[in-house]
């Protein structure tokens, strides 16, 4: 039970970028390799605003959600909006040097020394495991998020048109949809997600300027085997991998051994790499769909 | 025409010339605060010096070199120092990988050197010429494998980030525990999330735990972690848990936290105050400080009372110096003698210093 707890904590804070990243990699089929830092951003600006200027904490939410929003934008216009066109590759190295500006940028504004916010509140006692009530809200809020969003995209008519236009820009600019505006949206909405992510990372765990990049690997991990353009498979995808690092070393496999916990993210990325050998479309993708 | 380029190696050894001291710390880059913490230090005892006529009739000056904290840089600083500066010592390096690339090059030429803060087991054996005034690492979990057993702990579980530094410790820990360990995980170092592994840690029978990370935030997460899980065993850490940064990240779990560290020198001693007078509030941490400072004042009084013989001589003749963090005086093998180690206790969200602990 403990073992199912923590692996929702850790899934739920993988499941925020990851169901953000699929908007951007899976349907917009572009690459954003700062999306670590954005989560940086969310997570710091909400701190500074919280436990620096002394803002009432829903109020430094909003401003961490509307700063990584921010910077997302920015990212789009002057990182990958010039570029994805031309070649769908570009932005991989556009980002992956934007990520190392945000990155100095992080160190210089926050310093080095680990920041977080506590909220306080109990322990709660659920079926012989513990768990703070800050951690449980933080699970609930997460899995009603995301599954706003993946109904929305896959299920309402709005989504219908976010997806035609990621198939044919052009020919849904005909039928009257503004193809940039709602590129730009979808854009700025994994940033928002991103940021809640961050937010969560400095409530649950703490923030460090070096943590960026192996956050985005984990979400392009989540999205590779959940299917590429489903979101909800990225999202199942997000929580399925970090149960799975939970079980490795948590059981007493086979009442004899323990996995060394050093192995813990390279058993499941390698369980992964099986897994897509046997079905190269992910878990959700279907054989015939490419974006 | 030569002559006139270098002045100082062609004039005779005069008796107003000043008398030249190397410095190679990290001035740049991750580590540049505290080797600017300790170059202040050894500043203020420079200045001492200088104010009473320096040492006989020559004033001190420093010469410093940034060794960044690579073996290369400093081996580079090295070089300059003694072949073009021609300084009588070198106080540095202070990484333990600046010390160690140095001391070669040093042991050639016969310069002494002094580090001030290099903890690495090897520098022991780095050679003749070489001093530092930091206990060496080597120690410290023989004292803390001491104190587990006047506690009575046999049963020892302790959990590493996998970098050098606390790789390093946990082997030297089990190699000083009679039963070694009973519960030993390394975790990645980037790791956050430590939950699953210390939850195993709930259906043991265990004594004491030992959170082991070279680096401040995983060190938090360790501790706020293992208290998450109900667990009311007592921690025991080391110099990483040691700081206010990692205290003031874990919060309510580091309460009665105890970390084992070289003494802690307070902004409201003598030589603090002194220190925030010239130079403002540390970059690092004040015992980095201090700890340049009796480096310093080691060489300077070795100066003073060399007399003709050699200065290594006359530095390994150091004999309790009243240094801030304790008498300092040196082995065979240019190791640290008189600096012990502290008990330290988490009380209230401050760390205090409960006693010395014996070698």
């Amino acid at each position: 039970m403990q073992l199912l707890l923590n692996g929702l904590i850790a899934g739920s804070l993988a499941a925020l970028v990851a169901g953000g990243l699929a908007l951007v990699y899976g349907v917009l089929g572009v690459f954003n390799l700062a999306l670590g830092q954005i989560v940086l951003v969310g997570g710091y600006v909400t701190w500074w605003l919280y436990g620096v200027m002394g803002l009432p904490f829903v109020a430094s939410i909003a401003g961490g959600i509307i700063a990584g929003g921010l910077v997302t934008w920015i990212t789009f216009r002057l990182f990958v909006e010039p570029f994805y066109k031309r070649h769908r590759f570009l932005p991989i190295v556009t980002t992956i040097a934007l990520s190392m500006i945000l990155d100095g940028l992080i160190l210089i504004l926050f310093g080095e020394s680990p920041k977080s916010i506590r909220l306080g509140g109990g322990i709660w006692h659920i079926a012989g495991a513990r768990i703070s009530v800050a951690q449980l809200g933080l699970i609930l809020i997460t899995i009603l998020l995301l599954s706003v969003l993946a109904y929305t995209l896959h299920s309402t008519a709005i989504g219908r048109r976010i997806r035609a236009v990621v198939q044919h820009p052009h020919a849904v600019e005909s039928f009257g949809v503004p193809a940039q505006r709602l590129h730009q949206l979808l854009f700025i909405m994994s940033g928002i997600l991103a940021s809640c992510g961050g937010i969560f990372l400095a409530i649950d765990q703490n923030l460090t300027p070096v943590l960026a990049f192996s956050i985005t690997i984990k979400a392009y991990a989540a999205i590779i085997a959940g299917g590429k353009g489903n979101v909800w498979g990225a999202i199942v995808c997000a929580y399925a991998i970090a149960l799975l690092e939970q079980a490795i070393v948590g059981i007493h496999w086979f009442n004899t051994f323990y996995v060394p916990a050093g192995f813990q993210g390279t058993v499941a990325l390698a369980v992964i790499i099986i897994f897509l050998i046997i079905r190269p479309q992910g878990l959700f993708g279907s054989v015939a769909r490419s974006a | 025409m030569l002559c006139a380029l270098s002045v100082a190696a062609c004039k005779p050894t005069s008796s107003t010339e000043p008398i030249k001291i190397g410095f190679i710390g990290p001035l740049t880059g991750d580590a540049a605060a505290l080797g600017v913490d300790i170059l202040h230090g050894i500043q203020i005892a420079v200045d001492d010096a200088n104010a009473t006529g320096g040492i006989d009739g020559r004033q001190i000056q420093i010469v410093a070199e940034d060794g960044r904290c690579t073996g290369a840089d400093a081996a580079s600083a090295a070089q300059k120092l003694i072949n073009v500066d021609k300084v009588v010592a070198i106080l540095g390096g202070q990484c333990s990988g600046e010390t160690l690339a140095i001391a070669p090059i040093a042991e050639a030429a016969g310069v002494p050197i002094i580090s001030a803060i290099s903890s690495n087991p090897d520098v022991t054996e780095a050679g003749e010429f070489i001093f530092r005034v930091y206990p060496s690492d080597a120690l410290k979990t023989v004292v803390m494998a001491k104190y587990f057993a006047v506690q009575g702990w046999d049963k020892v579980a302790i959990l590493s980030t996998n970098a050098d530094f606390s790789v390093g410790f946990r082997d030297a820990l089990k190699a000083d525990l009679p039963a070694g360990f009973i519960f030993d995980e390394v975790v990645d170092p980037t790791a956050k999330d430590f939950r699953t592994v210390l939850t195993r840690l709930t259906g043991q029978d265990f004594d004491v735990f030992v959170p082991n990370s070279h680096a401040n935030a995983p060190m938090a997460l360790m501790i706020e972690q293992f208290r998450e899980q109900g667990l009311t065993q007592p921690m025991v850490s080391h110099d990483v848990a040691d700081t206010l940064d990692v205290i003031a990240a874990a919060g309510d779990a580091a309460e009665g936290l105890q970390s084992i560290n070289v003494p802690t020198i307070e902004a409201d001693t003598d030589f603090g105050q002194d220190f925030i007078t010239t130079h403002g509030q540390p970059q690092a941490g004040m015992f980095f400080a201090a700890f340049g400072y009796d480096a310093a004042n080691v060489l300077l009084e070795a100066i003073r009372n060399m007399g003709d013989g050699p200065l290594r001589d006359a530095i390994a003749a150091t004999d309790r110096h009243p240094g801030v963090v304790g008498p300092i005086s040196f082995d065979e093998n240019g190791d640290v003698v008189g600096v012990s180690y502290d008990l330290k206790e988490v009380q209230n969200g401050a760390y205090k210093t409960l006693r010395a602990l014996p070698l």
